[in-house]
């Protein structure tokens, strides 16, 4: 059963739009990778799955429903983990979880065990009554991923997680991510490192100038653009040459 | 030559389109409310005093003390910039006429005070001191004089020390003009004209110490630069200063009042929007500005009906400033994402600014507890404060 389903969505910040037509879905337990150079439509598909953008045409399903048939049940069934951490100035590490536990409706008690686990996973136990102005870039980084996960929600929308996170903090993540597959969460991750994507997604969506340009395993990829052998970086580079002689 | 004084021309000007940039929102926001109420207010008690004040008040000590720090009070205004430490120093033997510019602006810009303050002393004179009406008018030219050579001074003595010490150059500085203030006033001339003599004598072996010294430049643009900051942190609290907004302090002994929400998923906004009131700067200091206002006006001022009026005009800006203030959407936050229906934020709001609207109204009630009809202050505050927040809806 799919539990995010996009169907021909277009849309984008002004009257011209930036994504056309773009379909996919997401099934139970799988990490699916949407990939794209900069500017290929990646974050503006995002902000229409999470619902800060609305759809000029076409629909977002997430678990079942779309945004305007049923809010609440739309927004507790993911979890959105941004490219640059969005942290409150004015609150502590302990305090977003208390903040993020309290909206998802967790009760205390689902707060403090998953918090605790969570905290030893990225080492921040120390860091509990700190506020962001003294936080590294990955250290807020871990907040955002941290209040993501304590949520426990069916879907984790992750943009570009890699980036400012040091090693450790990168298993760690990766590790989160494992478990959460295994437990039946789908993990949608965009990013344009295509080593990392190649490696860890199931499936592939290959976004091209604001269009689905091809999408599946990386088998199917390489039946797709007959390439066989190919890395998922030779496929992009192909594409997106195949693509310019289109347009000159 | 030339050169050089085009260069202040040009600080000069950019300085003063900065200054009005800002001053148009200091000056339309509540604090114009404010000041002419002040004014007003003060002026009338002033005047009510004066009929009463006996002859032994003394007038001379006081305007000493405050003419004295006036005076005393003379921060180079150079408007040099960090890059001139680099850039200006081929100039080094042009900047005197530089500076004397400089400090000509310092005297015209800080004189303003120092005569107010003495024609405000005028009619009290006029009532108590020893001195003759002509003599009082001329003292005017004294602080005139007086206000001149400290600028001089403290410029000179700031080239020679790059500031070392500067309190004790104040305060005896303060000592000195205080008392030329105060002997003045007396009539005691011969003292006064001594203790001028004194000063400058002070200034003219500054300058001959400064004589060969190089330009301090580090040491004045220190000074230009925190008097910049102390003039853009005092801008912020009317409108956003673009390099200075959102400065957040914990406070802990305000960690008690967290425990006004409990925890529910429906409370989840007021938990976020209490604790950014509170430790926000901007959105705490202008409430207990506005509230320690209006608890001064209710407790010094004797007239009810002003007592009324400000406490109402305050509580109106209390009111519009701080919802806005706490539901203003301008960059994504989290909580656009929370499973919270799209009212929470502005019902956490809302009662939060309600909360903080009944406690001024509380504390503003208790500053005058013992005027008739203090109560009715109470109720002005919380009805404008509410209905102002009804409107915004």
């Amino acid at each position: 059963m799919a539990i995010l389903e996009l169907t021909k969505v277009t849309g984008g910040y002004t009257r011209k739009p930036v994504i056309q037509d773009v379909s996919f879905s997401l099934n139970k337990g799988e990490l699916v990778g949407l990939i794209g150079l900069n500017g290929a439509g990646k974050s503006t598909t995002i902000k229409h799955i999470i619902g800060t953008l609305l759809a000029k045409s076409g629909d977002v399903h997430l678990n079942g429903v779309t945004l305007q048939e049923n809010m609440e049940k739309y927004r507790t069934s993911f979890s959105y983990i941004p490219e640059t951490p969005v942290l409150y100035d004015e609150l502590t590490l302990k305090e977003h979880l208390e903040l993020t536990a309290m909206a998802y409706g967790l009760d205390e008690l689902t707060l403090k065990e998953r918090s605790a686990l969570l905290l030893k996973e990225f080492r921040m136990e120390r860091r509990l009554n700190w506020f962001p102005s003294h936080f590294s870039k990955g250290m807020r980084q871990k907040v955002m991923i941290m209040c993501a996960f304590l949520v426990d929600p069916p879907l984790y929308i992750i943009d570009e997680p890699f980036v400012g996170l040091d090693p450790l903090g990168i298993q760690s993540l990766l590790d989160q991510m494992n478990v959460k597959k295994q437990e039946g969460a789908s993990i949608l991750m965009s990013t344009h490192i295509l080593s990392t994507a190649e490696r860890y997604c199931d499936r592939i969506i290959l976004l091209h100038e604001g269009r689905v340009r091809a999408q599946g395993t990386m088998d199917e990829l390489r039946a797709i653009f007959h390439m066989p052998d190919a890395t998922l970086d030779d496929i992009y580079i192909v594409m997106a040459k195949e693509q310019d002689h289109a347009t000159h | 030559m030339q050169h050089i004084k085009q260069i202040w021309q040009l600080r000069l000007a950019h300085y003063s389109s900065e200054l009005q940039k800002y001053m148009r929102f200091i000056f339309t926001g509540h604090i114009a409310i404010v000041i002419v109420f002040l004014l007003g207010a003060g002026g009338y008690q002033y005047s009510e005093w004066l009929k009463v004040v006996t002859s032994d008040f003394p007038v001379a000590w006081v305007m000493g003390g405050i003419l004295g720090f006036a005076i005393a009070w003379s921060h180079p205004v150079t408007l040099l910039k960090e890059p001139d430490a680099v850039y200006l120093l081929p100039l080094e033997e042009k900047m005197p006429s530089y500076f004397s510019a400089a400090n000509q602006f310092t005297f015209f810009s800080k004189i303003m005070i120092s005569i107010a303050l003495y024609i405000a002393a005028i009619p009290l004179l006029k009532v108590v001191s020893p001195i003759t009406i002509q003599m009082i008018w001329l003292g005017l030219g004294i602080v005139i004089v007086l206000k001149y050579l400290h600028v001089q001074i403290e410029f000179a003595y700031r080239y020679v020390t790059r500031g070392d010490l500067i309190w004790l150059d104040r305060l005896l500085r303060f000592i000195g003009s205080g008392f030329t203030v105060m002997t003045y006033l007396n009539g005691w001339y011969y003292v006064t004209v001594c203790l001028f003599l004194l000063q400058l004598v002070y200034l003219i072996w500054l300058k001959k110490k400064m004589y060969g010294l190089p330009v301090p430049y580090e040491h004045f643009i220190t000074i230009e630069q925190n008097r910049m900051m102390r003039f853009y942190r005092f801008a912020n609290y009317f409108t956003d200063v673009p390099h200075l907004r959102g400065a957040v302090r914990r406070r802990q002994w305000l960690d008690m009042s967290y425990r006004l929400v409990p925890y529910q998923q429906k409370k989840a906004q007021h938990y976020l929007v209490w604790r950014t009131f509170i430790r926000t700067n901007d959105h705490f200091y202008l409430w207990l500005r506005l509230t320690v206002i209006s608890a001064l006006v209710a407790a010094f001022v004797d007239i009810t009906m002003v007592r009324f009026i400000m406490a109402g005009a305050l509580a109106f800006a209390t009111a519009i400033q701080l919802q806005q203030a706490l539901t203003k959407a301008g960059a994504f936050r989290m909580d656009m994402l929370y499973p919270l229906p799209d009212w929470a934020r502005k019902q956490a709001a809302t009662s939060v600014v309600r909360l903080i609207i009944i406690l001024q109204a509380v504390i503003v009630m208790v500053s005058h507890m013992w005027q008739p009809y203090f109560y009715i202050t109470g109720i002005i505050i919380v009805t404008v404060g509410f209905v102002t927040q009804k409107m915004m809806k």
